[in-house]
């Protein structure tokens, strides 16, 4: 392993933006036009008629909610690492950040996406918006639909600008190192950065404040996701537990989503030098932390419901337990817990393999518990008379897969055309700037990692 | 752009766009002058009778205008015309009362129904295949007057055979002259759930031959023997708003209710006491409760009178049935027959009645007669809170009674089958044995051999996909309907109501056509009415006992038709003698061993015997007991459904010997585990595009097992085997919710 | 005083027979799904008759309820209408309004009763069936969600002709269809605030009881309990 100097951090890191090889067209061809099937069938979905899912009564709500559910979890990847490990000084973070921040910015806009495309009428969503209409009728703020609308709309616009500003630096090195067209891109985006120390010290105060005010966003966030259950009078819905349950399971799911991105960044972007086990290993601890977390949670909710013998909550308890979904919880409680435990919490397997290995069963694990906590509730209501069924149909499943590919094909231009690795975050870890660092940790220079 | 360029694009879309409308005129819609004078909006309410089955209803149907497409003179084009909207209860009819079962609210549906057929068409295809072509109304009723004719000619005018619907009323009685004029056998009713066993015991027990009318209003303890009465015997809606008023219609007072059956009925839901029966024993059991009330001096044995003397052993003590012998020939408990039986002779008024399965047995007359002997044990015949016999008008006839009588429908499909009955020209209105026989009767083949068969029919079924020609007739709203209700009414009625609506298509009433074809053969048949309006009118304006008659038809028309008490209502009639009855165990056919089931084929409450299967509502109403929907299905039990692995909607065949069927099976706690019950309306192989080919009819397999005494179908006599042939596959839709796991079943 | 409309069902005099569900159907221009959407679950019965088995052969009940929106006074479908859709009216009815729903379905989660309906697909009717519509009910377009009204169509041509005629709307002058149709006439409507009305009456009855009533959603309609014994 070779440790990189400032000379190669720039050439290594910028070598994605700088050279393409045929094998990146053909990745985003691909993946590309599964982006397309999947726009598509959504066009299919609102010409033919929402009734070509598998929604019905009872159940009105399943797999684009889970989907929705599911990825603003994902997006909770990036507050925790990015801004709880630069309020904490954790060096580790350094060539993490990013990696998370994109994350974050990406499975919101398609988290976001997914409310509209579960609508009957989605050419109306722009009603979700408080604007002054002609009929005086503003959304309903009682709605958590509309506090849904505000929260994500507020996450992402935080995510963005957390994303952004730590890029600026880097773009104005993309913009010294190129010519052309390229230059003059990339000289607007970096804002006219010289990296003068007045600037340095705006952007580190503009990125310490988001780094505070981000996170009670990202757990507001989740919460109100949550809430969208919690305020239902639906049997296992209407729980305490929820709000800390949503984000902690965001933050697993988040962490599992960093772990898969990163691995994966790391094997096709050659960055060996750049992403070593130990990162994966402290993420491992992590993702083995919020793991028994999880558990913790589930456990505790369900432990209380089984205790309380309310008929109608032990009705859907008992269907995941040992009914017709038992399968899938069961499997759910194995690649959340059981498997993730085991391997990340024995040294030997907390490798890079391991680590993602339990990060990929984390991600369907986590898919499928947003999917048992809203299917299972829905069709075993107060009335047994109305108990259903849900089957997914063929629009729900290739949407599904689509936003898989639009992640990944977002992810991928986004390495193509912005250093995935912060390069000036990077360089500034080998020479930490007084200036940079509190009191306390110059005379206990503890827990830090120089590269 | 500039501007310049703008005007011009605009000016050159905008005229290519004007011209293309104009100088086409196929794309041009014509607009007839509006046949009716209605304020747009503003609806009219007019009266109409629901012939969808035999109660009469009386409605009232709201009528609105609305833009319609029609056909005049072979252009078509749109008018503007008053349309039914909604049909209702009328609230001042003594039979409906202002309520409607399901079946008559989508009784709507037959005039809009997509396949209706609009016109006359003559067969051009082979029978069954139904390729026809259209033929005018001048040619068809042409064909039809040169066929009877042909007879005529041949001096054969007895091998002229006409299938009807069971009717009463001017219709009847105008097919009957037509019948009688030309010479031909009178009329053959079908009816797959006929109540001829009843009529006959009520005419052996009471003088009546005829249903009986319940008073449940007024009745403090009603014993039902298997009738469905709140779904679809006899008359479901004015039983219904009787029931109502019986529970909770008396401040302080509620009557309770008894159902005694093998199989639970939507009816029997309802009961406070719900008391399963062996098949075919029911007449034993009310003969048990006679027991007990006479032993236990309740009631004095010769109250009875007529009818208890038509029960072997009545006067003295009817020792046959004592309650520990009942009890072991029925299945019911020695401490619930005494129970019921005290509740009876106490409780009164009270009324018993049997309908159903029970009158569907071999044994099915002694059933009736033994439960009219516990009417007539506790005296409430014609009183209130008992059974009473809606007053018939009596239809003033004129001209010769029909030659001969016919034959019942098996003995004509048989006969037609073997050449004994040389039928040479059919005609069949308002009835479907192809569909609603046993195949054992060979319908089919039997009508294979007539050379002519007319119908009258609306809509393509099994039966008029037979015809040579078809006339179709007006649909009910469309048409002047009328009914003389046989019960449900403790006042005489005859309901008759001018059409609602003008006719959408080319259709005729077929009363019209009948009376044109008589005035059109080479001899006519001089029927003393013009049109079938004039029938009506001249029997039933009368009814009101006016000077005027026009003012009084006027007013008839006006309330859907006449109510009253008869001036003259018609005496009981001289009992024909008849022996004292015993119990005679039923006659099943099928080996005992090979097929060990009973079959309970039953009226479903959306199709009734399967006429109604056409209408997309009633598929789509939820069954009261399973909640199936566009679906037929099988009832087992649920100890024989585990026996025979067989889980709810697998698909199983059952089979009897004589075919079988095969269908989704729903495991159901409300028969016993010899039971096999299945709901009669689907299984249609040509009814619309909402019926054809949908689920199984039960009918086919029936066995063709006759009461002795009046000929008719005892289709509860049938025994089954039942298997399972796969997996659930998606043809049985259910309304509810599957209950997958029973609730809490973690905890012990 | 203003109106508050309710109903009272008589579950004694209740017997199962489904016109209630036809008589709605007719009225209301509810499409009719068809077999295939059948299947899948979105038949669209604002009124259903519900029918619970009990016990085993040969001690076997069944129980019928009819099952409508019960217009609930805390009705838990109109605080989460993020477009005020789901609203309530001044008479007291849960109003849907059609042209402000855009189909997020949340309405139909939160009611526990299950009497909200969407619409999966255009309505469609094999022509000449759509001349049966009734002009005086809206047809529902795709995406939206739909339920009963206590057929507000007829309360509000009853209430105008009453002012039109300076005049109180009469007790029993209002009838949904279902409380029309139904023969044993277990369904009766009015107005919850005339404490002189029949259905103010029958809610006093001690065999009265709500569905779901521990819920809190406040419903207005009165379930009278079916006895079992004269």
């Amino acid at each position: 392993m070779k440790l990189p100097n400032d000379a190669t951090i720039t050439t290594d890191l910028l070598h994605p933006l700088l050279n393409t090889s045929w094998r990146f067209y053909l990745l985003v061809a691909f993946l590309g036009s599964i982006v397309l099937m999947g726009l598509s069938t959504w066009i299919f979905q609102m010409v033919m008629g929402f009734g070509m899912t598998g929604i019905n009564n009872p159940i009105f709500w399943a797999f684009y909610i889970t989907n929705f559910v599911f990825w603003i979890g994902i997006s909770h990847a990036g507050t925790l690492i990015s801004a709880i490990l630069r309020l904490v000084n954790a060096g580790w973070r350094r060539p993490v950040t990013r990696c998370a921040e994109v994350i974050t910015a990406f499975a919101l806009m398609i988290g976001a996406l997914f409310p509209i495309i579960h609508l009957g009428r989605p050419w109306l969503f722009f009603w979700l918006v408080p604007y002054p209409s002609s009929r005086m009728i503003w959304p309903n703020f009682r709605s958590p639909l509309a506090w849904d609308f505000f929260a994500i709309n507020t996450y992402l616009t935080g995510s963005l600008l957390f994303l952004f500003l730590p890029m600026i630096p880097d773009f104005a090195i993309v913009r010294d190192h190129s010519t052309g067209l390229r230059r003059k891109i990339y000289g607007v985006l970096a804002l006219g950065w010289r990296g003068t120390t007045k600037q340095w010290h705006r952007l580190e105060t503009a990125m310490s404040i988001m780094a505070v005010g981000i996170i009670p966003v990202a757990v507001s966030v989740h919460t109100i996701v949550s809430f969208d259950f919690s305020m239902a009078p639906v049997p296992m819905w209407h729980s305490t537990i929820f709000g800390p349950y949503f984000v902690a399971g965001a933050i697993f799911s988040g962490i599992a989503g960093l772990i898969i991105a990163m691995a994966t960044l790391r094997k096709f972007l050659h960055l060996e030098n750049y992403l070593y086990p130990l990162h994966f290993q402290n993420l491992g601890k992590l993702l083995l932390m919020m793991s028994l977390l999880w558990g913790y949670f589930v456990f505790n909710e369900r432990l209380t419901v089984w205790y309380g013998n309310h008929e109608a909550d032990m009705n859907v308890f008992w269907v995941t337990q040992t009914g017709s979904f038992s399968p899938l919880f069961w499997t759910m409680v194995t690649v959340n817990f059981v498997i993730p435990v085991i391997i990340l919490g024995i040294k030997r397997f907390r490798t890079i393999t391991g680590c993602v290995i339990a990060s990929c069963g984390v991600c369907v694990g986590m898919w499928l518990e947003r999917f048992l906590i809203v299917v299972p509730s829905l069709g075993h209501k107060y009335l047994p008379y109305s108990w259903g069924t849900y089957t997914p149909q063929p629009v729900e499943l290739l949407i599904t897969v689509s936003t898989f590919a639009a992640m990944t094909l977002l992810y991928t231009l986004f390495a193509k055309f912005v250093p995935i690795i912060s390069i000036w975050e990077l360089k500034a870890g080998k020479h930490p700037s007084p200036a940079l660092f509190p009191e306390g940790a110059r005379e206990h220079p503890l827990g830090e990692v120089h590269i | 752009m500039d501007r310049r360029n703008f005007i011009k694009l605009t000016a050159l879309t905008g005229s290519a766009t004007a011209l293309a409308s104009c100088g086409n005129p196929e794309h041009t819609i014509i607009r007839f002058l509006p046949e009716d004078e209605l304020t747009p909006g503003i609806a009219e309410w007019k009266p109409s009778v629901c012939p969808l089955c035999a109660s009469g209803c009386g409605l009232t149907v709201r009528v609105m205008d609305t833009d319609v497409e029609v056909t005049r003179e072979g252009q078509a084009g749109v008018t503007r015309m008053a349309v039914a909207k909604k049909l209702e209860g009328n609230p001042d009819h003594p039979v409906s009362r202002g309520g409607l079962c399901a079946r008559g609210q989508a009784g709507i549906q037959v005039t809009y129904h997509p396949d209706r057929i609009t016109q006359p068409l003559k067969r051009t295809g082979n029978r069954g295949e139904a390729k026809y072509e259209a033929v005018t109304w001048d040619q068809a009723i042409a064909e039809l007057a040169t066929q009877l004719d042909g007879l005529a000619t041949a001096a054969d005018q007895k091998s002229l055979a006409f299938v009807t619907a069971r009717r009463s009323g001017r219709r009847a009685t105008l097919v009957q002259q037509f019948l009688a004029k030309f010479g031909a056998p009178a009329a053959m009713a079908f009816e797959l759930f006929g109540n001829d066993v009843l009529r006959r015991a009520n005419g052996l027990s009471f003088g009546r031959e005829q249903l009986p009318t319940l008073d449940l209003a007024r009745s403090r303890y009603v014993l039902s023997f298997g009738a469905d009465f709140l779904g679809t015997w006899n008359s479901p809606v004015a039983h219904a708003e009787a029931y109502g008023a019986m529970r909770q219609g008396r401040p302080g007072l509620r009557g309770s209710f008894v159902q005694i059956e093998s199989h639970m009925t939507q009816t029997g839901a309802n009961a406070d006491e719900w008391v399963p029966v062996f098949p075919g024993t029911e007449g034993v059991l009310a003969l048990g409760f006679a027991h007990v009330i006479v032993h236990e001096k309740l009631r004095p044995a010769d109250a009875a009178g007529r009818a208890g003397a038509l029960i072997a052993g009545w006067a003295s003590g009817l020792e046959e049935y004592a309650p520990d012998r009942v009890s072991k020939l029925t299945g019911v408990t020695v401490h619930r027959i005494e129970e019921i039986a005290r509740h009876f002779a106490e409780l009164r008024p009270s009324m018993a009645f049997a309908g159903g399965p029970p009158l569907a047995h071999t044994n099915a007359l002694f059933t009736a007669v033994a439960v009219n002997a516990l009417n007539a044990l506790v005296g409430n015949i014609n009183e209130p809170g008992g059974i009473f016999f809606t007053p018939q008008v009596a239809t003033a006839d004129t001209g010769p009674s029909a030659s001969g009588a016919a034959p019942s429908f098996d003995k004509l499909a048989a006969g037609i089958v073997a050449g004994q009955l040389p039928v040479k020209v059919l005609l069949v209105d308002g009835a479907n044995p192809v569909f609603a026989t046993p195949q054992a009767w060979k319908v089919k083949e039997a009508f294979a051999k007539v050379p002519f068969i007319a119908s009258f029919g609306s809509f393509l079924d099994e039966t008029s996909a037979q015809a040579d020609l078809i006339l179709p007739d007006h649909s009910f709203l469309e048409s002047w309907v009328e009914a003389a209700p046989e019960s449900g009414s403790l006042v005489a009625v005859m309901s008759v109501a001018p059409p609602a609506m003008k006719p959408l298509y080319q259709t005729r009433a077929m009363g019209d056509v009948l009376l044109e074809v008589g005035r059109k053969l080479q001899k006519p048949l001089d029927l003393p009415w013009q049109t079938y309006e004039e029938a009506l009118k001249t029997a039933i304006a009368p009814l009101a006992g006016g000077k005027d008659i026009d003012e009084d038809w006027f007013a008839i028309r006006k309330q859907g038709g006449w109510w009253g008490n008869l001036s003259k209502p018609a005496p009981p009639v001289a009992a024909a003698s008849k022996a004292p009855m015993t119990f005679v165990e039923p006659q099943f056919d099928g080996d005992v061993q090979q097929f060990p089931f009973h079959f309970l084929p039953y009226p479903s409450a959306a199709f009734l015997d399967g006429s109604l299967a056409h209408l997309p509502w009633l598929q789509e109403l939820p069954d009261p007991l399973t909640s199936a929907m566009w679906s037929s299905w099988v009832e087992v039990n649920p100890q024989t459904a585990e026996r025979l692995g067989i889980s709810d909607r697998d698909i199983v065949e059952i089979a009897s010997a004589h075919g079988s069927i095969q269908t989704a099976a729903v495991v159901s706690p409300g028969l016993a585990q010899n039971i096999i019950a299945m709901p009669v309306g689907q299984g249609h192989s040509m009814f619309t595009r909402y019926a054809t080919g949908r689920g199984a009819n039960p009918i086919a397999i029936l066995a063709p097992v006759m009461e002795p005494e009046t000929g008719s179908l005892a289709w509860a006599a049938t025994r089954v085997k039942i298997s399972r042939v796969g997996d659930p596959d998606g043809r049985l839709i259910l309304f509810a919710g599957a209950k997958e796991e029973k609730p809490n079943e973690g905890l012990r | 005083m203003a109106h508050k409309w309710g109903l009272a069902v008589d579950l004694d005099r209740c017997d199962g027979c489904g016109a209630c569900v036809t008589a709605c159907h007719a009225e209301n221009n509810i499409p009719t799904v068809g077999e295939m959407q059948a299947a899948r679950g979105r038949a669209m019965h604002w009124i259903r008759v519900e029918r619970y088995w009990e016990g085993e052969f040969p001690n076997v009940r069944l129980k019928f309820r009819p099952v409508m929106c019960q217009q609930c006074d805390s009705a838990p479908c109109e605080p989460v209408c993020p477009t005020y859709a789901s609203h309530h009216t001044a008479d007291g009815l849960n109003a849907q309004i059609y042209n402000r729903c855009i189909g997020t379905r949340y309405c139909a989660n939160a009611c526990p009763y299950n009497v909200r309906f969407f619409d999966f697909f255009n309505p469609a009717w094999d022509k000449p069936l759509q001349l049966q519509l009734n002009p005086d009910v809206s047809v529902r377009e795709v995406g939206v969600m739909e339920k009963c009204t206590f057929c507000s169509q007829r309360i509000l041509a009853t209430t105008i002709q009453a002012k039109a005629e300076k005049r109180e709307v009469k007790d029993g002058e209002i009838k949904p269809a279902c409380a029309q149709a139904c023969p044993a006439k277990a369904i009766v409507f009015g107005d919850l605030n005339d404490p002189e009305s029949e259905v103010s009456r029958l809610a006093e009855s001690p065999r009265g009881s709500k569905l779901l009533e521990d819920l809190g959603t406040r419903p207005n309609v009165n379930y009278l309990q079916r006895l079992t014994e004269a």
